[in-house]
């Protein structure tokens, strides 16, 4: 890139110098915008953080129509061309999982919320113990970044639907 | 922000690594914690030379990416064909020793004909077994 803005002439007219001049300037802006370019996403677009090309994330266990006698289940949670890393940690092409139970999915561009039908697995978890009522119930994964915020393009799980029969 | 980051980065890994020079043991292991192989099974027949599926499990302790220190977290590496390493050493990074340092809980490997071994080892931020280590059930599976 460098070796085009030499002259390829010794004594360059003033237009060509002139014209060199504003090549220069052109590059040092576009490395400037560039430069600008990639520090200023952090602050833009600090609600949500990019997932690679092929991530999915996916129940390994239980299976979708399952019967748990008992209520008392490990959920196996399953990711695929991304990584797991806690919470507060920025690392690229990484997020927790965060496992929905008996609601849809929420906003995509806030806060994944915290309570009881949205279980965060901020220390990195991939396996999770959980306990629930006899009945019809569903169960999706939807991973969030460092800030919990679900990333772009969001990566989330089949919804699927299990049932509990009590013992 | 960038420069903030790399500095609180630079300062955070010269703490970690006196403290692993003092101390040359693994990161502390929550009580309880065990990895497992979800998949394949035990004495499982998989077809030689074609990937298959192995599913890192983990209990009672989390996943985080190679040089990231979190408390009771490490990240997998899984062994092939292999005895477990040293557990007071960083785990080696070779072809019967896998590193996952990116937070991976699954990987494609495939396996020429024959007996093999698999087993998952998890390694602290310095890639080094935990104390007390946390590590899953040796398995065989016969590849043909």
């Amino acid at each position: 890139m460098r070796r085009t803005d030499v002259p390829a002439v010794p004594n360059p007219s003033p237009g060509s110098t002139l014209r060199l001049c504003a090549l220069r300037a052109l590059s040092r802006t576009v490395l400037a915008v560039s430069i600008v370019g990639m520090v200023l996403p952090v602050a833009a677009f600090a609600d949500s953080t990019a997932s690679p090309a092929g991530a999915e994330e996916y129940i390994i266990w239980p299976p979708d129509g399952a019967v748990i006698h008992g209520g008392k289940l490990w959920v196996r949670m399953g990711l695929r061309n991304m990584g797991v890393c806690p919470k507060g940690v920025a690392f690229p092409n990484t997020g927790h999982h965060h496992l929905l139970i008996d609601t849809d999915l929420p906003a995509l561009d806030q806060e994944i919320p915290s309570d009881r039908n949205h279980l965060h697995f901020g220390a990195g978890e991939t396996d999770a113990r959980i306990e629930l009522p006899p009945g019809k119930h569903t169960l999706q994964l939807i991973l969030g970044d460092h800030n919990h915020v679900p990333h772009a393009p969001p990566v989330y799980s089949k919804k699927i639907t299990i049932t509990v029969q009590k013992d | 922000m960038y420069k903030f980051i790399a500095v609180a980065a630079l300062v955070a890994s010269a703490t970690w690594g006196a403290a692993d020079f003092a101390v040359a043991a693994g990161a502390a292991s929550p009580s309880g914690a065990h990895a497992y192989i979800g998949y394949p099974n035990d004495g499982q027949v998989v077809t030689a030379n074609k990937p298959f599926r192995v599913w890192f499990g983990l209990r009672y302790m989390g996943v985080a990416p190679k040089g990231v220190k979190y408390p009771n977290t490490g990240h997998h590496h899984l062994l092939i064909d292999t005895d477990l390493p040293p557990m007071d050493q960083e785990i080696p990074s070779d072809r019967n020793h896998l590193h996952f340092g990116a937070g991976e809980t699954e990987t494609m490997i495939q396996l020429p004909p024959g007996k093999h071994t698999l087993q998952l080892l998890m390694g602290d931020d310095m890639h080094v077994p935990h104390n007390p280590p946390v590590y899953s059930k040796k398995i065989t599976v016969i590849a043909r």
